[in-house]
């Protein structure tokens, strides 16, 4: 493990930030392709008659895209440094490939399931492509280059044992499953479905029903990216910089008490932290909101 | 012709398909006990992985999804993919483990610490998605399934909007989540723990290494790549098997918990038992 | 409310691209290994991506057939399994030569499969007519998409050969261990580039005008595409002759399926629109 312990301390924090970073990116940029549970919508709402313009990118769920990029990234990344490539630049390298991988995957997504759509009569929008493509491959690699140089971190820093491919997997999938828990119903219910009430879920009469003409004329997906990247996307980055943050300082401070027992303490302590949180949040919602008046029988 | 995606599934077990799974994994049991000398260090890892596959498929009935309708919410429940979630979860566990067995901390210690550390991350998660519905979405938890939460009593039914089935994550199914994310933890821990001990034991003399510890890299990659592969398709027979969404443990689907116990008995003495083939044979 | 998926009939049947894309693979595989080691070199590492191509066309019609009835789960947990199950498959035929290797993975992968769908059918009861069929294909996809990409990235499939890089002409093998296929944890990203790939055709060109050929076009164009970073990966394992032959043929390949499939796009699309506005249906 690590013999300094300053410099462990040093490491974890710079590797949660970072893990901050790439969980804000992650959710922004699945938001703008509209990945992942949500997207089930902008499917639906063609067959329901609604036309739209929003990127519909259905590569997979986020946690094992993301698993496939972050790996990508760091499985390139050990190849070139193998083959003494500067590190930096071999991540860099590794990063940039793996988001041209991530971009084709976008662009034959929307194709393919809009091209399936043709049935209802929804266009393909080549301007949206060309215009959502570019911007959610930025996102990706913000997101990919942050989780693989933690990951780098977290093998030559910190000294665990698995190679950086697999750290990448490991942690690809874990941030898209913190990104996407946090930041779909976000998307999916505060920016898809705005004309419905606030403050209540979306009824499944009004299923398809997505917003398609909003603020500046016909909505594409990088108004709901601008949405979600005011909470959504940092609560999301938040979320999972907590999770690397935590893992690593539990770990590298006090797995050498009581022979690793002290971390797993921690872990429980933190564990019961956050469900007094919860609970907390949850009669907070009750009592301040109270419950739904029951709508007068007309 | 239209098919819609909803499969009929089938409630209730079928005995013949459980017995014969059972016979199947005392077979293997029994051909690892024949072929590679009794209660030996074979022996011993197939248990483990076996025990470990089992905690992940029963782990994933706690995770609480709700799939596509929770994005919109019309559902409790997490929203996103059960298996990956629970992927997302144990192998975040894995990690940690993997850290206390690189510390020789032992057996127990190892696979608690990698519990501790998928239970750290469903609760993070689970609080973040509860804190979004709340403060961010202003939607208060309330649960589809049950009248009155088991835990906490408060009651459900007026705190559900509208023409949902619910939102948010209610306090058992944060419960659930966390639970969940241990089981699965341990589970992966436990494979990667097993698989390891059988590496670092038969992979020196198969590659011809000069000296036992320079085919840890391998042994570790290999142990950590078959823990993710078993790991997968044990939480994807059990999110077949829970047809996708569930809200944990209160949830009248956990009670199909005991079909997925026999179906990860069954695939990780298969899987496992080849995966120690690898090197032991 | 859920996406309502259409069975369409026609088209290609499915055992005969079974057969093909098993042949297929199979064939490259063996190529890729005789060519290597006919030649004394490692230029012909690339066939064992266009193995992964085959095998990849192949999964994506059993993926279709097996979703088509609706699993509940969506389709990436197909691509999940196939390779779960493949891996352990591939791992244990890397232990016989290479002739008989790819033999063992059909063998072991058709077991393994066979087991896991009888879970899946019987115990679990998903009751799906095709599931046992499927999963026992989709094993034996998973595996030879490992095994074709172990061979593009290090020229070999034998264990001993992806645990250890020989560096250096006196061929330290300790100083390999780290470095290797399985040490590095490549097999890792090859794991997770099959799962995606496998499953992204039939859920990208999911929907009611669903179309054979476009599916297949986009799964041979994801197999190219996957062929790409592997390629790239191979650097650090084979000769810059193979590698820039590797690079020159996955991309050739990609460029020409990617072009073929925005076509076909084209062709299927309702209409194929650039910064015009929304158009409503009629009486809507």
């Amino acid at each position: 493990m690590v013999e300094n312990i300053v410099i462990g301390i040093g490491i974890t924090a710079f590797a949660g930030a970072l893990a901050s970073v790439a969980g804000a990116a992650e959710d922004v940029e699945s938001d703008i392709g509209s990945q992942g549970d949500p997207n089930s919508q902008v499917q639906l709402a063609p067959q329901m008659g609604y036309i739209h313009r929003i990127f519909n990118k259905a590569v997979s769920g986020e946690p094992p895209a993301y698993g496939l990029w972050v790996a990508l990234g760091a499985g390139l990344a050990a190849a070139f440094m193998q083959v003494n490539v500067n590190p930096v630049l071999a991540l860099t390298l590794g990063c940039a490939i793996a988001t041209l991988v991530q971009g084709v995957y976008a662009t034959t997504a929307y194709l393919g399931r809009i091209a399936s759509l043709a049935k209802f009569g929804q266009p393909v929008y080549i301007d949206i492509l060309k215009s959502m493509t570019t911007v959610t491959m930025a996102h990706a690699f913000i997101a990919i280059f942050a989780s693989v140089t933690m990951c780098y971190l977290m093998n030559a820093a910190l000294g665990h044992p698995f190679p950086l491919a697999l750290l990448g997997l490991i942690w690809g999938i874990a941030l898209g499953a913190a990104g996407s828990a946090t930041g779909n119903p976000y998307y999916g219910k505060e920016r898809q479905y705005q004309t419905q009430k606030f403050g209540a879920g979306v009824p499944v009469a009004a299923s398809g029903n997505i917003v398609r003409f909003a603020e500046a004329g016909e909505r594409n997906s990088l108004d709901n990216g601008w949405f979600t990247a005011k909470l959504g996307g940092p609560w999301s980055g938040i979320c999972f910089g907590l999770i690397v943050f935590l893992e690593l300082w539990r770990t590298v401070l006090f797995e050498p008490f009581w022979k690793g027992w002290g971390a797993i303490i921690v872990g429980l302590i933190l564990i019961l932290v956050f469900t007094f949180i919860d609970r907390y949040a949850e009669v907070w919602a009750r009592e301040t909101f109270g419950p739904y008046a029951k709508e007068a029988a007309k | 012709m239209t098919v819609t995606p909803k499969p009929t599934g089938g409630v209730g077990m079928n005995p013949m398909a459980n017995a014969l799974s059972i016979i199947l994994v005392i077979a293997i049991l029994g051909a690892a006990w024949i072929l590679f000398g009794g209660y030996a260090l074979v022996f011993k890892a197939l248990v483990a992985v076996i025990l470990g596959g089992v905690l992940i498929g029963f782990g994933v009935h706690f995770v609480p999804v709700g799939g596509a309708p929770a994005a919109m919410g019309q559902a409790p429940g997490i929203a996103t993919g059960v298996a990956m979630l629970a992927a997302g979860a144990g192998l975040a566990g894995l990690f940690g483990g993997a850290f206390a067995v690189n510390s020789d901390l032992g057996l127990v210690t190892s696979i608690v610490a990698g519990g501790i550390g998928g239970a750290l991350l469903m609760a993070v998660t689970c609080l973040f998605v509860v804190l979004v519905y709340t403060y961010g979405m202003g939607i208060p938890s309330a649960s589809g399934k049950v009248k009155v939460d088991p835990i906490t009593g408060d009651s459900q039914a007026e705190y559900k909007s509208q023409g949902t089935e619910g939102h948010g994550l209610p306090f058992s199914s944060f419960v659930g989540g966390v639970i969940g994310g241990f089981l699965g933890g341990l589970g992966g821990t436990l494979i990667y723990y097993a698989l390891l001990k059988v590496y670092e034991d038969k992979l020196p003399a198969l590659l011809s290494a000069p000296v036992a510890g320079a085919v840890l890299p391998v042994a570790i990659s290999l142990a950590g790549i078959f823990a993710v592969g078993i790991f997968l398709v044990n939480a994807v027979l059990a999110a077949y098997n829970i047809t996708g969404t569930t809200e944990g443990f209160h949830d009248p689907k956990f009670s199909r918990f005991p079909r997925a116990i026999v179906a990860a008995l069954a695939a990780s003495a298969a899987c496992g038992f080849v995966a120690i083939l690898v090197a032991a044979m | 409310m859920t996406v309502k998926v259409e069975k369409i009939e026609g088209g290609t049947p499915h055992d005969t691209i079974m057969v093909a894309g098993l042949l297929a693979s199979l064939v490259c595989i063996y190529l890729g290994a005789a060519l290597n080691s006919m030649a004394g070199t490692q230029v012909f590492a690339f066939f064992g991506g266009l193995a992964a191509v085959a095998a990849i066309v192949w999964g994506s019609d059993t993926i279709k057939g097996l979703c088509s009835y609706g699993i509940g789960t969506g389709v990436p947990s197909v691509g999940m399994i196939s390779l779960g199950s493949g891996v352990v498959a591939f791992l244990i035929a890397t232990r016989f030569s290479w002739y008989y290797a790819p033999i063992v993975l059909v063998i072991a992968a058709v077991i393994i499969g066979a087991i896991i769908g009888y879970m899946a059918n019987d115990v679990i009861m998903m009751k799906i007519p095709v599931m046992r069929r499927a999963m026992t294909e989709v094993a034996v996809v998973g595996g030879l998409m490992l095994m074709g990409f172990a061979q593009m990235t290090t020229g070999s499939y034998a264990l001993l050969d992806l645990s250890a890089t020989k560096t250096g002409p006196l061929g330290l093998l300790s100083a390999g261990f780290a470095g290797s296929f399985i040490g590095a944890a490549i097999i890792a990203v090859a794991f997770i580039l099959g799962a995606i790939a496998v499953q992204h055709p039939f859920n990208a060109c999911l929907g009611p005008s669903w179309k054979q050929d476009r599916m297949i076009m986009l799964a041979a164009e994801c197999g190219f595409l996957s062929m790409l970073p592997v390629a790239f990966m191979s650097i650090a394992y084979l000769t810059v002759p193979a590698v820039v032959v590797s690079i020159i043929i996955s991309a050739a390949g990609w460029l020409y399926t990617y072009n073929q499939y925005i076509c076909l796009s084209k062709r299927d699309a309702a209409m194929w629109l650039d910064a015009k506005p929304i158009k409503e249906p009629e009486g809507h």
